[in-house]
């Protein structure tokens, strides 16, 4: 009997939309991993900790993580409203499959490369026209020309249906966040972060604050159930995670 | 059964159609009792095997934690092909495979690469209804197959046939199940597969359970019938089968061109799956694999130390014949199982789940794990007695 090559039914129309990962590049991120993550990774592992995990990821990395955003930008945030992901990829996707219908809009203040598959997963359009009808959420990150994030963020500032992502993953430097330029973003915006270059393997990010943090909380358990035991405690051993590289 | 008891906290009452939320309130309310005995959620609490810690170990120390291919490490969609080979039966290499983050992105990946809006599963009830939420989020429908008591829950091929409609793409078997503990016997699956072809229907078969059938029963993987290997997507995965479900590892085979749309979805959703949980379950899949054989033994005496338990305490099974779970008949209490779960958790300090979290048509059901000791099961049994006797007596059944 032979290897199966194709299934006796079409697949889903939206597969066809999405392109091939880019799987020959994906080593490329084997890095040297810190010895303070090995460290606090075999802690874990004679710890036994290789069970599931709380839903939202274990305590002490939310406390990290939300600590880390108020260090970095002002915004006092709870462990409670923040939820441990499988990397800043997990984290995107859910926020914008929650957030954005079939034939809305993502408003992106620049190329918008890290939300074009999920847009194209579940039916949506890129768009950098701030003036754009069908905005249903704003994606900034933080390595984003500053003029443009402002620009696009402050489209959201009268138009209150309209969700923002900040997504402090690419660049740790930034102290920006857009409620920063208005206090009504904040419970807007959904804060995205991930542990750094070196780390990437383990599949850490979060994703932090917004009034929706419970229902994306509940559809990233609904897809993985919780992130990797052993990964969120290694990144414990990152010494800041959001701006380690 | 009717949801009547108006102390239910509010919490609880307002989750209770939604079954994958009511688990998790019910888990949450279990947090404020420390003395609590867990008989609700599905992780297995043996340790992981000690040679899997080690490979972990080894793997970091060999700096393996690099990002890996979406669709998982080369040498583990290896290995599981060669599994699938051997063990079930299946025509699978290893691009017939993709690693997952766990069997529930398996689950989300693959209705993901296969439905679209309007597209009808077939699901057998009751279920495990993060099934319900995977179908849903890809615009497709569920349609409920019944199955019974009676039957021991296996699947019938004249109610799936019953069930197929012009938008039926595909139907989902689920052998041991989650929640009842049935299993798909093989001669109901060659004639499941005789419907899928003749109907023309993908078969999802859910296999995460597979090491653990008892009383002589086999398990039989359906994707390894004639014709059935271009129609059938088979998903399993490690965390039951090893004690290890915090490392979020499964695994997906089917055909070629299904396997790479779900890794086009998965790089956009999720990612590869972490780097040392998958160097984790190669060395569970290449290893020694002596722990699954004691974890079978004690889960087999575990659950006849229930069978026996709950008959003494008048409660009725089904033939649990494969998973970690007994599914009982708990309506001669004459009250909504939300409602003698919640009591069962408050009065008596054990976490069970109520059968309408498995699906609505089920509140005169239990779902017990036997994933405690025997010390605690036992300990859980007497807990329960009194409130069971309680509730039976006022509801005079």
């Amino acid at each position: 009997m032979s290897a199966p090559q194709q299934l006796s039914r079409p697949l889903s129309a939206r597969v066809a939309s999405l392109p091939d990962p880019p799987d020959p590049m994906a080593r490329q991120g084997a890095a040297e991993t810190s010895k303070t993550v090995i460290q606090a990774a075999f802690e874990a592992l004679d710890a036994g900790r290789t069970h599931y995990t709380d839903r939202p990821g274990i305590l002490p990395l939310r406390e990290k993580a939300v600590a880390e955003i108020g260090r970095r930008c002002g915004l006092e945030l709870s462990a409670d409203e923040a939820t441990i992901t499988c990397g800043a990829t997990e984290a995107r996707f859910v926020a914008i499959k929650k957030l954005v219908k079939p034939g809305q809009k993502i408003l992106c203040a620049g190329s918008g490369a890290a939300v074009q598959g999920p847009a194209a997963l579940i039916g949506a359009a890129l768009t950098d026209d701030p003036n754009a009808e069908g905005i249903a959420l704003i994606y900034l990150n933080s390595a984003d020309p500053a003029d443009r994030v402002e620009a696009c963020a402050g489209a959201a500032i009268s138009r209150e249906s309209i969700w923002l992502i900040w997504d402090m993953s690419p660049d740790a430097g930034s102290a920006f966040h857009p409620a920063h330029l208005h206090p009504s973003l904040a419970e807007r915006t959904i804060t995205i972060g991930a542990v750094g270059d070196a780390h990437r393997g383990w599949r850490v990010g979060w994703l932090a604050g917004s009034k929706a943090a419970n229902a994306l909380r509940a559809y990233k358990q609904s897809i993985t159930i919780c992130t990797p035991s052993i990964s969120q405690w290694a990144a414990m051993g990152i010494a800041d995670p959001a701006s380690e590289e | 059964m009717r949801l009547a008891n108006p102390n239910i906290p509010e919490d609880v009452r307002a989750v209770a159609a939604d079954g994958t939320q009511l688990r998790y309130k019910l888990m949450e309310l279990s947090n404020q009792y420390p003395d609590a005995i867990a008989l609700g959620r599905g992780d297995p609490d043996l340790a992981t095997p000690q040679p899997i810690i080690e490979a972990a170990k080894a793997a970091l120390r060999d700096g393996k934690a690099g990002l890996t291919p979406v669709a998982g490490l080369p040498e583990l969609r290896e290995a599981v092909a060669a599994k699938l080979r051997a063990e079930n039966g299946l025509a699978a290499e290893r691009d017939n495979i993709i690693i997952t983050t766990g069997g529930q992105e398996g689950l989300y990946l693959i209705m993901q690469a296969l439905l679209d809006p309007g597209d009808e599963v077939l699901v057998p009830d009751p279920r495990y209804t993060s099934y319900d939420e995977a179908i849903a989020s890809a615009g497709g429908s569920m349609i409920l197959v019944p199955t019974t008591h009676e039957d021991a829950f296996n699947l019938q091929p004249d109610a799936v046939e019953a069930a197929i409609t012009p938008k039926t793409k595909a139907l989902l078997m689920i052998s041991p199940s989650n929640p009842t503990g049935g299993i798909i016997t093989e001669d109901r699956a060659r004639a499941l597969a005789e419907i899928a072809i003749r109907r023309n229907l993908i078969v999802i078969s859910d296999e995460i359970y597979e090491k653990f059938l008892y009383d002589g029963w086999k398990h039989f993987s359906i994707g390894s019938l004639p014709g059935m290997a271009e129609r059938t997507i088979t998903l399993n995965g490690f965390s039951k089968s090893y004690a290890m479900t915090g490392f979020r590892v499964g695994y997906i085979a089917g055909p070629i061109d299904v396997i790479r749309a779900m890794s086009r979805v998965k790089a956009v959703t999720t990612g590869p799956a972490a780097s040392l949980s998958q160097w984790a379950a190669l060395a569970a899949q290449t290893g020694d694999q002596s722990p699954i054989v004691e974890f079978h033994r004690i889960y087999d005496e575990r659950r006849r130390l229930m069978m026996t338990g709950l008959r003494e305490i008048g409660l009725d099974y089904s033939d649990p014949r494969g998973a970690f779970f007994l599914w009982t008949n708990s309506s001669p209490t004459g009250i909504h199982a939300t409602e003698l779960s919640y009591l069962l958790l408050k009065e008596g300090r054990v976490l069970i789940f109520p059968g309408n979290a498995f699906g609505e048509n089920w509140g005169g059901y239990l779902r017990i794990s036997v994933l405690q000791s025997g010390d605690l099961l036992r300990e859980a049994l007497e807990r329960m007695k009194p409130i069971i006797d309680r509730y039976r007596v006022e509801s005079q059944v």
